[in-house]
């Protein structure tokens, strides 16, 4: 079996939250609320980091004063836990945080994701691929048209669009399965390789 | 007809522990099961194959440890390609955790001879997801003044040159999350975009492949098992291969029972309607 302390510990902890699936169970909760206690510790930590490395360091060795503009309205987003009264004044990072956000996704949304979508969905109609891409399309957005009263050729459309929406959300969730899969065989090499040599290294 | 609808009354602990069995047994006893190698997997590495020795590329290593057995395979057999071929790579982590599964990644390159700086440099985490990625495309050293390791970043030489995405030969990424951000922030740049994904989100990246936004996906550990097979270097995505098999087979043998185990059930509800009936 391992030395090293660190895979003992993750090891006997990946076991206790695994119990949850036979039973809940004291010791999975102590489990859960120490993984959501580091989780939050380590992030702090970074963010105590970023603080240090993005504004004090600017500040102080550089005179950059500029840096003080975010640094105030990050300092803002704590105000309800400050006072009460002064809280309001937390919606002045958010507007902040929520304008710049929209101005960079919205700009090239448009762009990449719209524009950029459209253009290739135009295509010769040369392939068994290129029929079902051009007709998977049009009946998907078959389904999203609500403004028309629906006519018997909308309806066959709207129901080819259902189809083609239940086969991607099956695909999805195939794909969903295949990923958990992963990641149970990820605990499995953990616990029966790092830990108890049962499965050989590669 | 009582069996039949029993399927359907399994205990679900009796499902996992199966599972687990399915799992558990082609990893110690491997089966050899033939690993095709898909076309997503193919043309990601002939993307990746065209970097020649110094150039740069930005990796964001957008994954924490939760997500990591999915996508960190994928990751380790790029870095082993990209090393070998002399790339030298920006690390950036858009995840907390990011630049802690950087520092695990880069550690045997680092003892192998791979220089901190020159070959390669972790420029840690940037808040703001998003506009984190749209900041240190335009302007890396502005977004990240010091480094993971406390170093500034003008100082480094793999930096010399290199003021954003317009000055590195590709972006590649690996994340848990969606990868939309990534197309509608970098694709701007002109440089091609890889990206290395979790399965669950893959199928919402196939129309960026499929419109040249993305130059190749690797999906989840099946793609790090195929990227493994086309270095010809078989690593954990290899050895997962039969066990990932065999749990699909048992999922889908535990469907196709549970819609017996349905229909049965409703038969033997309609016949005995048919019974009060009469």
């Amino acid at each position: 079996m391992s030395a090293d302390p660190v895979i003992w510990v993750s090891s006997i902890l990946t076991i206790i939250g695994f119990s949850y699936l036979f039973k809940e169970n004291e010791l999975y909760r102590a489990v859960e609320h120490l993984y959501v206690g580091v989780a939050a510790g380590y992030t702090v930590v970074m963010g105590y980091t970023n603080v240090v490395n993005k504004v004090w360091g600017p500040l102080t060795k550089k005179g950059q004063y500029t840096v003080l503009i975010p640094a105030v309205l990050g300092f803002l987003l704590f105000m309800p836990y400050i006072s009460k009264s002064l809280g309001w004044l937390r919606r002045l990072p958010v507007a902040v945080i929520v304008a710049i956000g929209a101005a960079l996704s919205l700009r090239t949304a448009v762009v990449e994701q719209f524009i950029g979508q459209l253009r290739p969905a135009i295509i010769p109609l040369n392939s068994i691929n290129n029929v079902i891409i051009t007709l998977g399309t049009a009946v998907t957005l078959c389904y999203f048209i609500f403004t028309v009263k629906p006519n018997p050729v909308l309806k066959v459309g709207v129901e080819g669009g259902k189809w083609v929406i239940m086969v991607t959300l099956g695909a999805a969730f195939g794909a969903g399965i295949m990923g958990r899969i992963s990641l149970l065989i990820g605990r499995l090499f953990l616990v029966f390789q790092d830990w108890i040599p049962l499965i050989k290294k590669v | 007809m009582k069996t039949l609808q029993k399927l359907g009354q399994i205990d679900s602990r009796v499902i996992y522990a199966l599972l687990i069995l399915a799992l558990l047994i082609p990893l110690m006893r491997p089966l050899g099961l033939p690993i095709s190698i898909g076309k997503h997997t193919q043309r990601t590495f002939g993307v990746l194959d065209t970097l020649q020795a110094g150039d740069k590329v930005i990796m964001d290593i957008g994954y924490s440890v939760s997500g990591a057995a999915d996508v960190q395979p994928q990751t380790i057999a790029v870095l082993k390609h990209l090393f070998g071929k002399g790339v030298r790579i920006i690390f950036v982590g858009n995840q907390t955790e990011g630049p802690m599964v950087i520092e695990s990644l880069v550690k045997p390159y680092e003892a192998a001879g791979k220089k901190y700086g020159v070959d390669f440099c972790n420029l840690g985490y940037l808040a703001g997801g998003e506009n984190a990625i749209a900041s240190y495309c335009r302007d890396l050293k502005k977004s990240y003044p010091v480094d993971f390791r406390k170093n500034q970043t003008s100082s480094l030489p793999i930096l010399d040159g290199v003021n954003g995405a317009k000055d590195v030969k590709m972006f590649v990424f690996f994340t848990t999350q969606n990868s939309d951000m990534y197309v509608r922030q970098i694709t701007q740049y002109k440089i091609p975009i890889v990206g290395g994904l979790i399965n669950t989100i893959s199928p919402q990246a196939e129309p960026y492949v499929n419109a040249g936004q993305l130059a190749g996906i690797l999906v989840g550990l099946r793609g790090g098992a195929e990227y493994e097979m086309l270095m010809k270097a078989p690593g954990v995505g290899v050895a997962s291969m039969d066990a990932q098999s065999m749990g699909h087979l048992l999922i889908i043998a535990f469907i196709i029972f549970a819609n017996i185990s349905y229909l049965a059930t409703r038969r033997a509800g309609a016949k005995g309607d048919k019974g009060g009936a009469k």
